[in-house]
This record gives C-alpha cells, structure tokens and sequence, in this order.
C-alpha cells in the first residue's frame, strides 16, 4: 500500500528549493513538520497530519458554501422607501452593464471564477486520492487548481465589502444578507483546505495513484 | 545569461519544474510528472518582469488621476478618485478604513513596483541575496489586497443599481487601477529569484574563502 508522501518507488532526483536552486537531499519528515531551505528560507515541504482527508472535508464544506454564497441575497439596499437586493455575482455583471467589460471580467475572474476552479478542481483531485485513485485530467487539473491559488481574492473582496458599507453609510442603508457570512465561512474553509496538503505532497500522491 | 554556478542545479542540467516542484533533467523538455515545459532559468525573466513593471508605472498614473466612482444624487453628480476616497473617510473622521484604503490603494501599488525594480538590480549586481528572495515573496504575497478599491466600486455598482434616487458608476481609473494590479502581478510571476542568487555566486566572495 502506498502509505505517503516518502515512499521511494524508483530512484528521485534530489530536492531542489524552487527560490535559490540549491541542491537538497529529500529529508524524512514526521507529521507536522515542514522542510526550510537552508540557504533562502523558503518552505520546501510541509507533512500534515491527515492532509488529505482534511482538503477533502475542507474542500466539500467549501462547495456547499459557495452555493450558499452565490444563491441567497449577498447586500439589501435600502434608500428612502426602495429597496435593492445585490446577488454575489451581481457584482460582475453590474460593471459590465455600465460597459466596464473588462473591469467585469475581472472581477467575475476573482470573485467566481478562480474560486470555482480551486474548488471543483480540488474536489476532482483529492476526492478519488482518498481511494488511491486519480480520474482522467488528473495531471493538468492539477496544474490549473495551482495557477488559480493567486487569482482567488475573495478575501480581498471581502475587504471591498467592508468599505462599501461605510462609504454608503450616509445615502443609504446597507444590510448584510446570509450569502456574506456564507462568504466569510467560505474563506476559511478554502484557506484551510488549500493549506492543509503541500502541492508537493499533492503531485506526489497524483503521481503514485492508480488510473 | 550568466554562468551557472556550482552548487546549484542547474550546474548539473537540473531544472526544478516551476508547476510541481519535481527536479528532472533539463534535456527531458516537459517535465515528466505534470508535463509543464522544463526552463533551468525562467525564460526572459528581467525582460519580462521589467515591460510588465514599466506598463504598470504608466497606468498608474490615470489609475489615480482619473475618477473611479460618480455618484449622482437628488442634490448633483459627485466623482471621486481613489486619493480624493481616502480624504473624505479621513474627513468623516473613519481614520481605520482611511488608513487601510491609503496603504492598499496608494502604498501598496508603489512599494511594489519600487521592490520589483531592485529586483531586477539584485538580479543583476547579485547583491543581498537572502533579504531580496525575502522580498520577492512579500511582494507576491501582498499585491493582490490592492485590488480591494476595485471591489468597493464593483460593489456599489452592483447594488446602487435598481433606479433608487442615487446612482453610482463606475469610471475609467478603475480600469486603469485594476491594469495595475494585474500588471505587477504578472511582473513578480515572470520574475526569477534564482537570478539572484546566480549573480551573487559569481561575485568575488573573499569572506565566504574561509
């Protein structure tokens, strides 16, 4: 049975550090530990414990929360007698409305569009690694849940939203709807399921799973 | 580019793939687990990082000249720029969110830029080599919270949207605002902190003869 991250299966290249290219050997790393490069600090490796059913659960529960985040009322505006209700994804299309096509996709990119790719692809990946397996695509899914990780800005996004209600405080009320808590709880759980497997823990277990 | 020096990987024809990590010889072209082409160096980094580092310094300046928000109301049309937000949160006495707008907004953007520019020195002269890659990695991390003044405006404008008696639009220094983000993002992607340590291993080093 494959057993992790450290089992040598034909003859590895040593580790490399990814910031300074020094040659390194592979060392052995108890659960919770992490690996420094001596030379730059940068962080080589980290060995969780059960990290890969912690991204799974972490990874699910962020599924579920971002339906909630994008389905129910994320702002209510109230001005005078009228009321107005914001949609999470409403934030998108209501520049592109005004003809700010390309501020909108943009936004639509870090606020839906990244997050969707981190989470259906980390759900498409580790889901079958709990069982050993990988599904067709695995490889270059893989590649894209890591390009996505730096486009994701929910929690900049969340910032944003902080603002807004201050900067409105005068015209108009704003209230918080259930799709903003949903919003927060969905940060964390994204953030935790993205940093509960090391992406070279990831590769590795991609790579020793069965078809 | 330069000689590669002794101790690294690339001495010894490995690349380390920048997707997965693994280190496989350079003459395998596509690396052999995750199928990302193979680079001992990133290819064009300085040329790369410095273009994208330059369009980012030219945007900037409509980013904050230009208005990024009109708000029209029952008493007129009112626009705003992002320096001219920060002052009236200062002014409404909201010193919290003013401070956190004028660092996000208006500090972050330029330190970044300043930290990519002795990037590309260090890059060249090989100088503080442990303190630059330090560098390198905060400027990749903290770039992305600039973002936060295009979001107020995305949000606004979404919710300010169904005929109340005020409305907000968007203008043409957020575009400009979010090319900058995305610009200096993609200028610390194409930058290689290998380069770094490159030039300073081929430095003449006396403290290091001991």
């Amino acid at each position: 049975m494959v057993s992790g991250f450290l089992v040598v299966q034909r003859s590895l290249p040593p580790l490399v550090c990814h910031d300074c290219d020094v040659l390194l050997e592979l060392p052995k790393l108890a659960e919770g530990e992490k690996a420094i490069c001596p030379r730059c600090i940068a962080v080589l490796l980290t060995r969780g414990r059960n990290s890969l059913h912690r991204t799974a659960a972490f990874a699910m529960a962020s599924a579920v929360l971002f339906l909630v985040a994008n389905w129910f009322p994320f702002l209510t505006l109230q001005a005078g007698l009228r009321e107005s209700q914001m949609l999470l994804w409403q934030s998108a299309t209501g520049l592109a409305a005004e003809g700010y096509t390309f501020l909108g996709a943009a936004v639509s990119v870090f606020v839906i569009g990244a997050p969707i790719l981190l989470i259906g692809g980390l759900l498409y990946l580790v889901l079958p690694l709990l069982w050993d397996r990988r599904l067709p695509g695995a490889v270059p899914i893989c590649r894209w849940v890591l390009r996505a990780r730096r486009w994701n800005m929910m929690e900049v996004f969340l910032l944003g939203v902080l603002v807004s209600l201050l900067k409105l405080g005068k015209l108009a009320t704003l209230t918080l709807g259930t799709s903003f808590w949903a919003l927060v709880a969905l940060i964390i759980c994204l953030t935790a399921a993205l940093s509960s497997i090391h992406p070279r823990e990831l590769w590795r277990r991609i790579e020793l799973a069965k078809r | 580019m330069r000689e590669l020096p002794a101790d690294s990987a690339a001495a010894r024809g490995l690349a380390v793939c920048h997707t997965c990590g693994l280190a496989s010889h350079v003459d395998d072209v596509r690396c052999p687990r995750c199928h990302s082409s193979l680079h001992l160096r990133q290819r064009e980094s300085l040329q790369r990082t410095w273009a994208f580092t330059v369009a980012a310094l030219l945007l900037y300046l409509p980013a904050n000249l230009l208005p990024v928000l009109r708000v029209e109301s029952i008493t007129g049309s009112q626009s705003s720029t992002i320096i001219s937000g920060v002052i009236q949160f200062w002014q409404q006495e909201d010193y919290p969110v003013a401070v956190i707008i004028f660092v996000a907004s208006v500090m972050i953007p330029v330190l970044k830029i300043i930290a990519i520019v002795c990037l590309c020195f260090a890059a060249r002269d090989g100088t503080r080599p442990r303190g630059m890659t330090r560098l390198y990695r905060v400027t990749e991390f903290v770039g992305r919270w600039s973002m936060v003044d295009v979001f107020v405006v995305a949000i606004l404008v979404g919710v300010v949207q169904l005929g109340t008696t005020i409305s907000i639009h968007p203008g043409a220094g957020a575009v400009s605002f979010a090319a900058v983000v995305i610009l200096t993002m993609f200028a610390a992607m194409s930058f290689d902190p290998r380069l770094i340590w490159d030039a300073a291993a081929a430095r003449p080093q006396p403290a290091q003869q001991s």
